[in-house]
C-alpha cells in the first residue's frame, strides 16, 4: 500500500504548476464583532489556495498573500465574510455579523470536501471547544460528550477512573455488532477496543470458567483523548452523512478536530485545574438492632451469637457504615495544561503538554493521564501544504473491583452482606480479619489488591493538500490523510495470597499485555468547477484503507510467592492470546452541485470490501444522496419574517463489518493433566456472514429569524438497518450457544429538534442558549432466529429480547402471570439546554442542564442488599404483604421480575461553570488571566433507586442500563485559573 | 489539459489495481473444525480426546450444585447469585427457569462435549492416516462419552426428555421423550462396547488409569450401562453388565474412572472445592445430612462442623460440604461403591435379598457400621440402599434421581414453608 501512496504523491508533485511568479504582499488587520469586541480564532483562509491564519486572542491577523486574492473570513457564531485584496493593505478592519443559528459554519460533506452549514442536507452537530471542555470539565474526552450530542443516547457504564461511556447515535445500530461510533482525530482512525484485563478469574461475573468477560469493567481508549486539545467536533449521526465511511461508519462517525497553529506572534497558555471528586449519591444502610441481627440466621445458636455480637459491638461503639468507608471518600484532582502556539507565513505550530491526575471515591483507585501534542502545519509552496498531527499519551487507572461477580469478592457485592456491625478493621499489626458475613473483607480488598491498566498510546497524522491545477473556472485539490494510531496496553490484577477469597489460589496475578496498531489513509482528487458566480460543481474520488492489527496476551498466573507479582513467581501459570487482524479497502466518488446557494445537491457512492467479511474479496456498494433548498435565497419569502428558511433531505447506506474470527468454527484449548486438548468452541463460524447495512433517510427545515437571532432546526430521519448482526442463540443442543448471524432487520424513528437564541444582547449582558429535544423509537421489524433473552439474567431478574415487531430495546421477564413486556432501555425522550450568560465581557456564566425522560433500567443493586440483608429500607412496611419491604421483594423473585426494572428517568445539571476574565493587567507581558469554579454532574433529580441512572454492567454493548453494584457514579467541583502569556 | 487526461488515465489504473487487492488473514488463533475434518492425523484425533475429557469437567459444579440441592444433601450459599436458594429450593413462589443458568448451563457445556465427540467420530472416520482398529478405539471412546453426557443431561429434564440426534447443528433431530432417551443411551453404550471389541486405543487418558486400554475402556462402558439398566429398571441387564465391568465386591469403593484436575496451563482446578469455614461462597450439608446418619458411620466426614453456621435467606447449617478437599482432587465419573450398591439394588429387585443384603454389609461394614439387621422385606432394603446410595455417593450426583426412581420426593424435607421439591428442570429456552 505504501507504493500506492507514493504513487499519488508522484502524480501530484509532478502535475504541480510552478507558482511563485508574483510577488507576496503582507495583510494584517483586526476582526471585530458588531459590539467592536475582538473576535479570537476566526479562520482567514485565501480562496483556491491552501493559505490560512487564524486570528489572536486580541483579534488581529497577518497573512502574505497574491495580489487580488479572495480572503475568507469565518467564525463559529458569525456570518462568513469575502474581502479581495488589491495591494499591501495594513490594518484591515473586519467587523463580522453575528450568526447564532450557525448557517455559516462550514460543516464536512465528504473525505475531502465541506460545505457551509446554510447548504448542507443533513444535520451535523458541532460541538465547540468551549462546550466540551470550558463549562464544568468531565474528567474524561468521552464523559464531556454527554448531553450534548441530540440524538445520541450516551451512558456511562460506572464511575470507575478511566471512562467507559456507551454512544449510541440515533438509537442501536447494532445488536452484538459494533454499537459505538467511528472516532477519526485529524483523518486517523481511532481504536476504541474495550480490553479486559482478566479479572473476570477471580470474580467469575461469567460464570463458566472464562478468563474475560464483557462484566470486567474496562476502561475506554477513546477517554485517552484530551478534550483540551480538541477546536471542534463534528458528529455524523447516521448514514445519510456518514456513508462515505464506508465499513466502520454504520453506528455513526464522530469527527475530531484539534487546534492547530496560528500564525504570528507565540501565544503560551498555562491551565491549571484543582478539584475534587465525591460520590453522586450513596445508597445507605440497614439500621441494625439486636433483633434485627439475630434475624440474619434461622439457625438459633448462631441468632444467638448475632446478637451477641451486635450488642458487644454497639456497647464498643464499633458500629460502622461500611458503604461510607468504602465510596464515601473524597478524590483530589488536579489538571495542568501547557500549551503553545504560533508560525510564520509558511509553518505553524500548536505544542500542548498536560497532565491530569485524580484520585477516586474509592481508596487506592484513580486515574492519571499525560499528554504531549504537536500539530504542524507547512507550506512547502504556495500550492502545497503538509499537516502533521502527532500525539503521544500516557494514561494510567486503578480501577478497583466492582460490578457483578459470583465469587462475593467485588467491593459491592461484599458491602451487600455485611452488617454494620461486622468487624472489618485491621489489627494493630495491620492484619485484616476475615470477613465472616462475606466471601471478602472489602476494607482488605481495597487495601491489598491492584487492578492497574496502563497505555503508552502514540497517534500521529499527516494530511496533504495539494492543488494540481488551478484556472478561472476550475481547482483541481489533491488531498491525503492518514496515519496511525498504536498502542501498548498493559493490564495488571493483582490479588494477594494473605486476601480472604484467596484461599484456593493463594495469591493471582493476572497481567494482560495488548498491542494495537491501527492504520489508515484516505486519498482523494477533488475538483472544483465553477464556470459562474451562481454555479459550483465539486467533484471528488478516492480510495481508502483502513488497517488494524490487535494482539493480547493474557497471563494468569495462581499460587503466587508472597510478595510478588511476576508471573513466573508463581505455582500455576495460564496463558491466553487473542488475536484480530482486518484490512477494509474502499473505493468513492462524489459530487457535489451549488445552483447560487439556493439548491445544493450531492451524490455519491462508496464501494467496499473488507477481511472480516464471508467473502473477502467481494465489494458492497454503498450510496449516498442528498438536497438542500433555500426558499428565501431563492426569493419566494422575500422580505418576510424569516431570514433564512431551508428545507433538505439526504439518504444514505453504510455498514458495519462483521466481528473478526466471526467466520470461523474453531477449536479452543482445552488441557488436562498435561494433555494438550481441543474442544469446540461455543461460538458457530458463518462462512457465509455479511455486514450490516444501514440506510437512512433523513429530512428536515431549518430556519432563522430576527436577523439571525433565532435559529432553528427540526429533523425526521428513518433509520434501517438491515441484515443486523448478532450473536444468535443456538439451541445449546447443537453443541454450539451462539453464533454470528444476519439476524434480521430494524428499525430507527426519531425527531430531533435544535433552536439557538440570543434572547438578550445588550451592552453588558449577552445570553445566548441552545435548546435540543430528541427522540428515538426503534422496532425489530424482521428477525430471523427465535427470540431468546439477551444480555442480562434472564427472565427471572429482567431481561433484553429481540422480538419481530417490538422495540429492539425491550425488557422483558416474569411479571406474574408469566413473562410479559417490563420496560424499555430507550428513552421517551431527551432534552438539553446549553446556556452562557455574559456581563461586561468579563464574567461569563455557563449552564448544562440534561433531561432524560423514561428509559428503564435492571436494577439487581439494591436486590443484593436485600438478599444480604443489608438495604436501608430493609425494614419498612409499605407493601401488602405486610412483611418487611425488602422480604417482600425476594418473595418476587421468580415470580414478578417487575420489582427490578425500574425508571432511569433523571434531570441532570450536567455543567455549571462561572468564569472571569482578567484582560488589563499590570504585567504587559501576560495578557489575560482567566479565574472560574465550575461543577460537574453535581445535582441529578431523579426517583431511580440504585447509585445512578447512568450505568452499565455489560460495558458498551447493546445491553446498557444492567445496573450490579458498579462503582458509583461521581460528581466533581473544580477551581481554575488559566493565564495567557 | 493533457496533462489532466494523463493523469486522470493513471488515476484509473491505479484505482483498478487497487480494486483488485484483498486480504484475508485466515483465523489466526485457532485450529478449525473444518481442518480436522480433513484426513487428520493421529495427534489431532488425540488432541480431540483429551479436550474431549478435559471438557466434560465444565459445569460439573453445576450439576452436582443442581442435583444436591434439589435432592437436599446441601445448600450453596452466594452472596452474589439468590437463585441457588430461591429457585432451585423453589423458595416461596419461585419456579426454575428455562432461561436460567442452572440448567442452561449444564445443559450447554454436555451438549459442547458431545458435539466435540461427534466431531471426534467423524474426524476418525474421514482419517486415512489411522488403521481401522485405532478408529475403533477413538469412535468407541467418543460414544461412550456422549451416552455419559446424554445420560446427565436427562437426569436434568427427566420427563421433558432430550435431543439425541444433533449430529448435524443445522438439522438437530426431535427432542425425545425420557423412557425414549434412556434406550437411545443404552444403545449408543452397545454401540461402543461393539466397537472397542476390535479396537486399538492410541490415546492416553488423564482420569482413566487403569482402564486405558480397548479392555478397560469396555469395563469403564459396561459399569454406565449397568447404571442406565438400573434406571431402566432392567435388573437382570444390570447384573450382566456389571459382570463386563470393573465392579467387585472386594475391590476399593474408589476404583473406578474420574475428572481430574491440575494447575496446568489451560487446565482446570476441580470447581467444587471450597476450603473449609469459608464465608460468603459457601457448600453446606444439609443439617438432616448429620441428623439421619447412623451413629458411627465414618461417611460424617463428608460433612465437617464448622466454626459458626452460617446462614442465608431462612437456611442453615454448621456444616460443611467436605467431599472435595483440595483444588485438585478428583470427581468421580463412575466407581466401584456405586457398582456395589447397584448390584445390591438389582438383588433386592429380583428378590435374591440375601445377595442384596450382603452386597449392602459391604458398604455398611466399609464405613464402620455394624452389619444390616433390619428386616429382610424387598420395601425394606430398598429403603436402606437408598440410604446407603445417600450416604456413599454424597455430592456425587444421585440422591435426587434415585428418590425420583422410586418415587420418593415427597420424602425430602423443606426447610421454609413455601418450598418446593422439583422433579425435573424445564429445557432450556433455546430448545423449546
Amino acid at each position: 500500500m505504501r507504493r500506492q501512496l507514493l504513487l499519488y504523491f508522484i502524480i501530484c508533485t509532478l502535475l504541480t504548476p510552478l507558482l511563485a511568479a508574483a510577488q507576496a504582499i503582507t495583510v494584517t488587520g483586526k476582526i471585530t464583532d458588531a459590539k467592536g469586541a475582538p473576535v479570537p480564532g476566526a479562520s482567514i483562509t485565501v480562496k483556491q489556495s491552501t493559505r490560512g491564519t487564524i486570528t489572536g486572542n486580541d483579534g488581529s491577523f497577518t497573512i502574505a498573500v497574491m495580489p487580488d486574492a479572495t480572503l475568507v473570513i469565518s467564525s463559529t457564531g458569525f456570518k462568513t465574510q469575502n474581502i479581495v485584496v488589491k495591494n499591501s493593505t495594513e490594518n484591515l478592519q473586519v467587523t463580522l455579523a453575528e450568526d447564532v443559528a450557525g448557517l455559516d459554519e462550514v460543516v464536512v460533506t465528504g473525505l475531502a470536501t465541506s460545505v457551509k452549514r446554510s447548504n448542507l442536507a443533513n444535520t451535523v452537530t458541532t460541538i465547540s471547544a468551549k462546550e466540551l471542555n470550558g463549562t464544568a470539565p468531565a474528567q474524561t474526552f468521552d464523559a464531556a460528550l454527554e448531553g450534548k450530542i441530540p440524538g445520541a443516547y450516551i451512558n456511562q457504564n460506572s464511575g470507575a477512573p478511566g471512562g467507559g461511556l456507551s454512544v449510541k447515535l440515533r438509537g442501536v445500530t447494532s445488536v452484538y455488532g459494533n454499537t459505538q461510533p467511528l472516532y477519526v482525530v485529524d483523518g486517523v482512525f481511532i481504536d476504541n477496543t474495550a480490553t479486559s484485563s482478566g479479572v473476570n478469574v477471580i470474580t467469575s461475573a461469567l460464570a463458566n470458567g472464562a478468563t474475560t468477560s464483557n462484566q470486567d469493567n474496562p476502561s475506554s481508549r477513546i477517554a485517552d483523548l484530551r478534550p483540551e486539545d480538541i477546536e471542534h467536533i463534528e458528529i455524523l449521526k447516521g448514514a445519510s452523512a456518514a456513508a462515505v465511511y464506508g465499513s466502520k461508519a454504520a453506528a455513526g462517525v464522530i469527527i475530531i478536530t484539534t487546534k492547530r497553529g496560528r500564525q504570528g506572534k507565540t501565544r503560551i497558555t498555562v491551565s491549571q485545574d484543582v478539584g475534587f471528586i465525591t460520590a453522586r449519591k450513596l445508597l445507605g444502610v440497614r439500621t441494625f438492632t439486636a433483633d434485627r441481627a439475630a434475624s440474619l440466621s434461622s439457625d438459633s445458636a448462631t441468632s444467638a451469637a448475632l446478637r451477641q455480637q451486635f450488642l458487644d459491638a454497639q456497647s464498643k461503639g464499633q458500629l460502622y457504615d461500611y458503604e461510607k468507608e468504602v465510596y464515601g471518600n473524597t478524590g483530589f484532582a488536579r489538571n495542568t495544561v501547557l500549551s503553545m502556539n504560533g508560525g510564520n507565513e509558511n509553518t505553524s505550530f500548536y505544542f500542548s503538554a498536560a497532565q491530569r491526575d485524580e484520585g477516586g471515591i474509592v481508596n487506592n483507585t484513580g486515574y492519571r493521564n499525560s499528554s504531549i501534542r504537536l500539530n504542524v502545519d507547512h507550506h512547502i509552496n504556495n500550492n502545497i501544504k503538509i499537516g502533521i498531527s502527532t500525539n503521544y499519551i500516557n494514561a494510567e487507572d486503578d480501577r478497583g473491583l466492582t460490578g457483578n461477580d459470583n465469587a462475593g469478592v467485588s467491593f459491592g457485592i461484599a458491602l451487600s452482606s455485611t452488617p454494620s456491625f461486622a468487624q472489618l478493621h485491621p489489627d494493630a499489626l495491620g492484619n485484616y480479619p476475615n470477613n465472616p458475613f462475606a466471601a471478602s473483607n472489602p476494607l482488605q480488598t481495597i487495601a491489598l489488591m491492584r487492578n492497574h491498566e496502563a497505555v503508552n498510546r502514540f497517534i500521529t497524522g499527516v494530511n496533504l493538500e495539494a492543488i494540481l491545477q488551478k484556472s478561472k473556472a476550475s481547482t483541481t485539490k489533491f488531498v491525503a490523510t492518514g496515519g496511525l494510531d498504536f498502542y501498548n496496553l498493559q493490564t495488571t490484577a493483582l490479588f494477594p495470597g494473605n486476601l480472604q477469597f484467596q484461599a484456593v489460589n493463594k495469591g493471582t496475578s493476572i497481567q494482560g499485555f495488548t498491542k494495537n496498531l491501527n492504520t489508515n489513509f484516505i486519498a482523494s482528487l477533488v475538483n472544483t468547477f465553477t464556470p459562474s458566480d451562481k454555479f459550483t460543481l465539486t467533484s471528488s474520488a478516492g480510495v481508502t484503507q483502513e488497517n488494524g492489527d490487535y494482539n493480547n496476551l493474557l497471563d494468569v498466573a495462581t499460587q503466587v510467592i508472597a510478595g510478588q507479582s511476576n508471573v513466573d513467581q508463581a505455582g500455576a501459570l495460564n496463558a491466553t492470546q487473542f488475536r484480530a487482524q482486518y484490512q477494509n479497502n474502499g473505493i468513492y466518488v462524489q459530487e457535489e452541485a451549488n445552483f447560487n446557494d439556493i439548491v445544493s445537491l450531492t451524490g455519491g457512492v462508496r464501494f467496499d470490501e473488507s477481511s472480516n467479511n464471508g467473502d473477502p474479496a467481494k465489494y458492497y456498494t454503498y450510496p449516498k444522496a442528498g438536497i438542500s433548498w433555500n426558499l428565501t435565497k431563492m426569493g419566494l419569502l422575500q422580505n418576510s419574517f424569516f431570514d433564512n428558511i431551508k428545507l433538505r433531505a439526504a439518504y444514505g447506506q453504510a455498514n458495519n463489518v462483521p466481528a473478526y474470527g466471526s467466520k470461523f468454527t474453531s477449536l479452543v484449548v482445552s488441557n488436562i493433566a498435561g494433555y494438550p486438548g481441543v474442544l469446540v468452541n461455543t461460538q458457530e463460524g458463518e462462512p457465509g456472514i455479511k455486514p450490516e447495512r444501514q440506510n437512512e433517510f433523513e429530512t428536515g427545515i431549518d430556519f432563522s429569524l430576527l436577523k439571525g437571532r433565532l435559529g432553528f432546526e427540526l429533523t425526521y430521519y428513518n433509520k434501517v438497518i438491515d441484515d443486523f448482526l448478532m450473536l444468535g442463540s443456538l439451541p445449546a443442543s447443537s453443541g454450539f450457544s451462539s453464533k454470528w448471524v444476519n439476524a434480521g432487520n430494524l428499525r430507527n424513528r426519531g425527531v430531533e429538534l435544535g433552536m439557538n437564541v440570543k434572547p438578550v444582547a445588550s451592552k453588558n449582558i449577552t445570553w445566548t442558549t441552545s435548546v435540543n429535544f430528541w427522540l428515538n423509537r426503534s422496532r425489530v421489524t424482521k428477525l430471523t432466529i427465535p427470540p431468546t433473552p439477551q444480555g442480562s439474567f434472564g427472565y427471572v431478574l429482567g431481561s433484553f429480547q429481540l422480538e419481530e415487531g417490538k422495540s429492539a430495546t425491550q425488557i422483558i421477564g416474569l411479571n406474574g402471570q408469566g413473562v410479559g413486556v417490563l420496560g424499555d432501555a430507550e428513552p421517551k425522550f431527551q432534552a438539553s439546554t446549553y446556556n452562557e450568560i455574559t456581563f461586561f465581557n468579563k464574567v461569563s456564566l455557563r449552564l448544562l442542564i440534561h433531561w432524560k425522560n423514561g428509559g428503564d433500567n435492571i436494577n439487581l443493586t439494591n436486590l443484593e442488599n436485600d438478599f444480604g440483608g443489608t438495604s436501608a429500607d430493609y425494614d419498612k412496611v409499605t407493601n401488602k404483604a405486610g412483611v418487611p419491604d425488602a422480604i417482600y421483594r425476594i418473595m418476587q423473585i421468580g415470580v414478578n421480575a417487575q420489582e427490578f426494572v425500574q425508571d432511569a428517568s433523571y434531570l441532570r445539571f450536567r455543567e455549571i461553570g462561572l468564569y472571569y476574565t482578567f484582560n488589563k493587567l499590570p504585567v504587559g507581558f501576560i495578557k489575560s488571566i482567566q479565574v472560574g469554579a465550575s461543577l460537574n454532574n453535581y445535582f441529578t433529580i431523579t426517583k431511580y433507586k440504585g447509585y445512578d441512572p447512568e450505568v452499565s454492567n455489560f460495558g458498551t454493548g447493546f445491553s446498557s442500563g444492567v445496573d450490579v453494584d458498579p462503582y458509583p457514579a461521581t460528581k466533581r467541583a473544580d477551581f481554575h485559573l488559566s493565564v495567557n502569556f | 489539459m493533457k496533462k489532466n487526461i494523463i493523469s486522470w488515465a493513471m488515476l484509473l489504473a491505479a484505482v483498478a489495481w487497487y480494486a483488485s487487492c484483498k486480504k484475508d488473514y485466515g483465523n489466526l488463533n485457532s485450529p478449525t473444525i473444518e481442518a480436522f475434518l480433513n484426513n487428520a492425523s493421529q495427534s489431532e484425533l488425540n488432541n480431540l480426546v483429551s479436550g474431549t475429557e478435559s471438557g466434560m469437567r465444565n459445569v460439573v459444579n453445576l450439576y452436582l450444585d443442581d442435583v444436591g440441592t434439589i435432592g437436599r444433601e446441601g445448600y450453596r450459599f452466594s452472596a452474589s447469585e439468590p437463585r441457588y436458594v430461591t429457585d432451585l429450593l423453589g423458595a416461596a413462589n419461585a419456579t426454575l427457569s428455562g432461561s436460567n443458568f442452572y440448567i442452561t448451563n449444564p445443559w450447554a457445556a454436555r451438549y459442547r462435549v458431545i458435539k466435540n465427540c461427534n466431531t471426534l467420530i467423524q474426524a476418525a472416520t474421514n482419517s486415512k492416516l489411522i488403521t481401522e482398529a485405532q478408529k475403533n478405539g477413538y469412535t468407541g471412546f467418543a460414544k461412550t462419552i456422549k451416552a455419559y453426557q446424554l445420560l446427565l443431561t436427562l437426569n436434568l429434564t427427566y420427563t421433558n426428555g432430550i435431543r439425541v440426534d444433533v449430529a448435524d447443528a443445522d438439522n438437530l433431530g426431535p427432542i425425545v421423550s425420557y423412557d425414549d432417551g434412556l434406550t437411545a443411551i443404552a444403545k449408543l453404550l452397545d454401540s461402543a462396547k461393539t466397537d472397542l471389541a476390535s479396537a486399538d486405543i492410541p490415546f492416553t487418558l488423564a482420569g482413566f488409569s487403569g482402564f486405558n486400554d480397548a479392555a478397560g475402556l469396555t469395563k469403564v462402558n459396561r459399569a454406565l450401562a449397568a447404571r442406565v439398566a438400573v434406571y431402566r429398571q432392567q435388573w437382570a441387564e444390570a447384573l450382566t453388565d456389571l459382570n463386563a465391568s470393573f465392579f467387585g465386591l472386594n475391590k476399593d469403593f474408589t476404583l473406578g474412572v474420574n475428572h481430574v484436575f491440575a494447575a496446568g496451563s489451560g487446565d482446570q482446578l476441580n470447581p467444587m472445592f471450597i476450603p473449609q469455614n469459608q464465608t460468603g461462597e459457601v457448600r453446606l450439608a444439609h443439617p438432616s445430612y448429620a441428623a439421619d446418619i447412623e451413629a458411627g458411620d465414618d461417611r460424617i466426614n463428608k460433612a465437617t462442623l464448622r466454626n459458626a453456621a452460617a446462614s442465608l435467606n431462612g437456611l442453615s447449617s454448621n456444616r460443611d460440604v467436605w467431599v472435595y478437599t483440595s483444588s485438585t482432587a478428583p470427581i468421580p465419573i463412575i466407581r466401584n461403591e456405586e457398582l456395589i450398591l447397584i448390584y445390591a439394588e438389582a438383588n433386592i429387585q429380583l428378590n435374591n435379598l440375601a445377595e442384596g443384603v450382603k452386597a449392602l454389609n459391604v458398604i455398611r461394614e466399609g464405613h464402620n457400621l455394624a452389619a444390616y439387621s433390619g428386616d429382610v422385606t424387598q420395601g425394606a432394603l430398598i429403603t436402606e440402599m437408598l440410604k446407603q446410595r445417600r450416604y456413599s455417593l454424597f455430592f456425587e450426583g444421585h440422591r435426587w434421581i434415585d428418590l425420583r426412581r422410586y418415587n420418593r420426593l415427597d420424602e425430602l424435607p423443606l426447610d421454609r414453608p413455601d418450598d418446593d421439591v422439583w422433579t425435573e428442570f424445564p429445557l432450556p429456552v433455546t430448545e423449546q
